[in-house]
């Protein structure tokens, strides 16, 4: 009777089938969740930090439908699309609700001469340039890259901004190029307004031909 | 049978696995005021300074300097009285500088700059009813919302006094500015601003114009898309 406790119980029959299939589903399942939860698309689309003043593109950019180029002036001739100089806020807000609590900060820093503390949403890794007028001045708008501004209360990266995704773009620009004069109208979807034909054509008037040669964007 | 707590084990295991999943969903789909995640660093944030980055090492942080008092650009002094300020011999320039040319291209150029810097509050034709100018009025009269605006509403571009005036003043206008109006000599650049003289110009001329201002051959196109309201109601006249 008790020579039964030296023997393996019949469940342990299970143990080879079960090793197995935990061997093959527990490298699938970490190599999966790499792919998903490391992505740009899970670390970096979304970020939406809080800013020093409560600036509303929502109002200015759609309510009042100003151009983006009245305050980002450089973005045409310049690699980078600056932030502007706080004499383009008082443009506005020097007679423009200027008693306002929300406005305390601007009056304040631009009395003293200093900088707003504007958060940084879109910021690639500083190997990487970007060359914002090489791609406004061939017809690729600022919605392709940072989703629709004039409808967001507060800025947040819309896009991965990661290599893989800048190439994906520059192996096949037609689908993101739209006439120069709807560069600024995020509203417009070369995809609706153009045929492919139209977009192969505007694609050879501006002669682009993306190079996806490393020096092309790091230095 | 298998004993119980090799069950327990596994469920617990099984539920485990399935909250990363669970919360990289939630990253993916939610907005997030955290900085990002950098699992490898790599160069990412590198000692340099780079356009309006911080530099923790000046008073103000920032890595670019405001030029020193007295500075020039190059390029920024051009030795042209009319080009630069729109006066010739103290007087405002009836003319366009020689170093511009006033083209179809040019006026192009203009209509695109004036829609972006001007029309917010001139509108897009020049009549003074841009929507900024709208809100202004609302908040003037709304106290609670207005929270201290005052208002001088934008000119009518269309006016006399505006007509009247040569295109010397107007590039000052824009230039440095006028009662409400803000200077607009740094966001615009020169050759800019005298295009939006010339835009001006021509919304002024468009507003103002007599049949006869029209070349003979496009006349009848005009009819054709009933900009002439008499010959509509003879049509539906003659339809009763």
């Amino acid at each position: 009777m008790n020579r039964q406790h030296y023997v393996f119980p019949k469940w342990s029959n299970m143990l080879l089938p079960t090793l197995i299939a935990v061997s093959t589903v527990v490298p699938l399942y970490v190599v999966l969740l790499a792919a998903y939860g490391f992505s740009p698309k899970a670390t970096d689309v979304g970020y939406q930090p809080e800013q020093p003043i409560p600036f509303s593109h929502a109002v200015h950019a759609g309510q009042l439908g100003m151009d983006c180029r009245y305050c980002h002036n450089t973005v045409e001739v310049a690699a980078k699309a600056a932030i502007p100089p706080t004499q383009t806020c008082m443009n506005c807000h020097e007679k423009i609700k200027k008693d306002s609590d929300q406005l305390q900060l601007l009056h304040e820093t631009y009395q003293r001469g200093e900088s707003i503390p504007w958060v940084r949403v879109h910021d690639l890794p500083d190997y990487v340039y970007f060359h914002h007028a090489a791609h406004i001045s061939r017809g690729v708008g600022c919605v392709s890259c940072h989703g629709r501004v004039d409808q967001m209360e507060v800025v947040y990266q819309h896009e991965p901004l990661s290599m893989a995704w800048c190439l994906n773009c520059h192996r096949n620009p037609e689908p993101h190029l739209r006439p120069l004069g709807e560069i600024t109208n995020l509203a417009y979807d070369p995809m609706v307004e153009l045929t492919a034909d139209e977009r192969h054509q505007l694609r050879k008037l501006h002669s682009i031909d993306p190079s996806q040669d490393c020096s092309t964007c790091h230095r | 049978m298998i004993p119980r707590i090799f069950i327990y084990i596994t469920l617990i295991l099984i539920a485990a696995a399935l909250l990363p999943p669970a919360i990289t969903a939630y990253m993916r789909t939610s907005k997030k005021p955290q900085p990002r995640i950098h699992f490898i660093q790599d160069m990412d944030n590198q000692g340099k300074f780079r356009t309006q980055h911080e530099n923790p090492l000046f008073d103000d942080n920032r890595a670019m300097r405001p030029p020193v008092d007295g500075a020039v650009m190059r390029g920024e002094i051009v030795d042209s009285e009319h080009l630069t300020s729109g006066t010739l011999n103290g007087t405002w320039a009836t003319s366009f500088p020689s170093q511009i040319t006033v083209n179809r291209e040019f006026l192009q150029r203009g209509r695109e700059r004036f829609d972006i810097y001007c029309q917010s509050c001139h509108g897009l034709a020049g009549y003074g009813d841009g929507i900024v100018d709208q809100v202004a009025r609302d908040l003037l009269v709304n106290s609670r919302l207005g929270k201290g605006t005052s208002w001088v509403p934008p000119r009518n571009l269309h006016e006399l006094t505006i007509h009247q005036q040569v295109v010397g003043e107007i590039f000052n206008t824009i230039s440095v500015g006028k009662n409400n109006m803000p200077a607009l000599e740094s966001q615009i650049t020169v050759e800019d601003r005298w295009a939006i003289v010339a835009w001006v110009r021509a919304l002024q001329r468009s507003q103002n114009a007599e049949l006869t201002d029209i070349p003979e051959s496009d006349r009848d196109n005009l009819e054709t898309v009933n900009l002439i309201p008499s010959n509509n109601e003879e049509e539906e006249a003659d339809e009763e």
